[in-house]
């Protein structure tokens, strides 16, 4: 198609307009209201000795488990959209100690990495990592915020002392009452664990010796369809994603194994919560400004590389 | 993303920068005219030719770095308030799920209700920070390893969250209050110091402390200025810190009033409250409230401050001019055709 140059004079006289028309909209329209959907996550780190295990990885580097949970959740706050809230829970022997509320996510970002910051293994009040029973009390304690959040456990999903299928906690809430996301860490293969002392200090591994290999329970029967004998591998981590997936189903949250993007993870709490409308003051300059910046550029696109304008 | 000092809250738009000089490249507005030697040397129309481009350029450039979303950082000023910083140090232990204040031994059995020292505490504390505007305020993790949980900061909205977490559960087996006075100590390391400064307990019990652990804590309290406050909050009404005649035998040598000696012996600023029932620990508070306002330096964030609109008035401006231009020449170009 080629333009007589007085059309040309003309639509570019009227793109003129319409863009001046546009940057004024863009500086003077009023804020208009929109509702965004907002959701309140309380994250559960776990920050048992299996955490400190070296097979995640942060930009390319081998990180342990906690480490990598920091740093994911960090920049999940990051994705979160402003408006919506962010607790804070660490998990060690056998239950979650909730340790901030949500608070709203921008505002707070700066304390809620503070705090984030501070998880160490030497927090941990107990030895044992009892995976199951900490997801039930950080939903038992979920439904006393208010309002309710949804719960985003981090774990490797090590059960120490071991856990016999058959022999799952019972859990005495109603699945899917709490919503919540099983965020997996770990990975496939099967490493040692650092063994941490009195003071929270990394001393060596735990040694083959030193664990227990099977539930308390099931080693009590005598029929062998519970206890069967298998190998003595408990002194050794990797993510436990069938264990997880089945206490996910048991307790109805969904289960995401190492994530890779914190932006799937939002999606992933977004698709379980019960969002909250909000409404934030929207402003349309940007859309204005764009529209305008893409007419001026239309005058200015150099066509005659492509068609003889000239006439 | 930070680039020349402010903060962009869409730097991908940067990228479409190189787009600002198509205007110099560009012919489509251009009289194809029979020979070039044909027009004359026209200063003045230069000049007005390169003025339409450095227009043009400047307007499509404004539009992308205002599409970018600059903003100036949150900026921290300092003024002068009047207030405290205040360590919180709140008992986790699980003798704080018992009842508050009971005058009876056999309430002493409803665990974890409403009534529980736990809730009693956070409510109070509650009010006490909401109250104080211009308060700085952090909390340590007292458990059997204390960790500075949360930093000095002036978010109430996150001290609050953290002192309602405290709430929630049951309280932890063990704590180790040593470690916690040391820990809470160590907060102000590093600290400018700005005016008073306190660490507020508030516990239901004490603890022995080593001789190493005392030494310790009342060299690093002297030596950080700090002053210690002390909410008791007693399980049973009649008993005291200070010994008194009418001593239950019960009392006499028990953790709480070790420590309240030690607290008095080692030469720093220190109040006991021994909040008995609620109008006691309220009064407390109030009493802390009265005491603790001393002129210190606060610091105060400011949001950050969006520079778009200045990017959209350059816009403006430069749009205003070539629209006028334009039409200009359409209305010449028209008048010429007819």
């Amino acid at each position: 198609m080629r333009l007589s140059y007085q059309k040309r004079i003309t639509l570019t006289a009227i793109i003129m307009v319409v863009a001046l028309l546009l940057v004024m909209a863009a500086l003077w329209m009023p804020h208009i209201q929109r509702d965004v959907k907002i959701m309140d996550a309380l994250f559960v780190i776990d920050i048992t000795d299996s955490m400190n295990v070296q097979d995640a990885t942060v930009n390319g580097e081998t990180v342990s488990r906690l480490d990598w949970a920091k740093e994911f959740t960090r920049r999940t706050f990051l994705d979160m959209p402003c408006g919506a809230h962010a607790g804070l829970a660490i998990f060690s022997e056998a239950r979650s100690l909730i340790l901030m509320n949500p608070v709203e996510v921008c505002n707070s970002y700066h304390d809620l990495t503070q705090m984030l910051n501070q998880f160490d293994p030497h927090m941990a009040w107990a030895r044992s990592s009892e995976v199951s029973k900490a997801v039930y009390t950080a939903i038992r304690q979920a439904k006393e915020i208010e309002p309710e959040p949804t719960i985003v456990f981090v774990t490797d999903g090590h059960e120490s002392p071991p856990l016999h299928e058959s022999l799952f906690p019972k859990f005495d809430g109603k699945p899917g009452e709490i919503h919540g996301v099983i965020v997996g860490v770990g990975g496939e293969d099967l490493l040692p664990i650092p063994k941490t002392n009195e003071q929270g200090e990394i001393e060596g591994v735990w040694g083959v010796n030193d664990v227990m290999h099977q539930d308390v329970y099931a080693s009590l029967r005598s029929d062998t369809t519970t206890n069967v004998p298998k190998a003595r591998t408990e002194h050794l981590s990797s993510q436990k994603k069938s264990h997880l997936q089945t206490l996910a189903d048991r307790v109805g949250f969904e289960y995401v194994s190492s994530p890779t993007k914190p932006g799937k993870l939002v999606d992933a709490i977004r698709k379980v919560s019960e969002t909250r409308p909000q409404t934030i003051d929207y402003d349309l300059y940007a859309w204005f400004s764009a529209i305008a910046l893409a007419l001026i550029l239309l005058v200015y696109l150099p066509y005659g590389w492509f068609i003889r304008t000239d006439d | 993303m930070n680039l020349l000092g402010l903060e962009w809250f869409n730097p991908g738009f940067l990228l479409l920068l190189p787009l600002a000089i198509l205007p110099w490249f560009n012919h489509n507005l251009d009289k194809t005219v029979a020979w070039v030697n044909l027009v004359p040397i026209d200063p003045l129309s230069r000049f007005f030719n390169i003025g339409l481009k450095v227009l043009s350029t400047g307007v499509i450039a404004a539009l992308i770095l205002a599409l970018a979303g600059p903003s100036l950082p949150e900026q921290k000023i300092e003024r002068i308030g009047e207030g405290a910083e205040i360590v919180l140090l709140l008992d986790r232990s699980r003798s704080m799920d018992d009842p508050f204040a009971v005058k009876h031994q056999a309430a002493v059995v409803s665990v974890g209700g409403d009534d529980s020292k736990r809730n009693v505490a956070r409510e109070y504390l509650t009010e006490f920070v909401r109250n104080r505007p211009d308060d700085r305020f952090g909390f340590v993790f007292f458990s059997t390893k204390s960790v500075n949980l949360l930093p000095l900061t002036y978010d109430k909205e996150v001290v609050l969250a953290t002192i309602n977490a405290n709430a929630l559960g049951k309280g932890l087996s063990d704590t180790n209050m040593a470690e916690a006075l040391l820990s809470s100590a160590e907060m102000f390391e590093g600290q400018a110091y700005r005016g008073s400064r306190i660490v507020l307990l508030v516990s239901d019990g004490g603890q022995l402390l080593s001789d190493e652990a005392k030494e310790q804590i009342s060299r690093l309290y002297k030596e950080m200025n700090l002053s210690i406050y002390w909410i008791y909050l007693k399980s049973n009404q009649a008993m005291t810190l200070e010994e008194s005649e009418e001593d239950s035998l019960l009392w006499v040598d028990i953790p709480e009033r070790k420590l309240h000696n030690f607290f008095k012996s080692i030469g720093v600023p220190y109040r006991v409250f021994e909040a008995g029932s609620l109008e006691a620990f309220a009064e407390a508070l109030a009493e802390i409230d009265r005491q603790h306002y001393q002129t210190l330096i606060v610091e105060e964030t400011l949001p950050h401050e969006p520079k778009t609109d200045a990017l959209l008035w350059l816009a403006l401006l430069a749009v205003l001019l070539l629209a006028a231009s334009h039409v200009y020449t359409f209305w010449g170009v028209k008048k010429a055709h007819e």
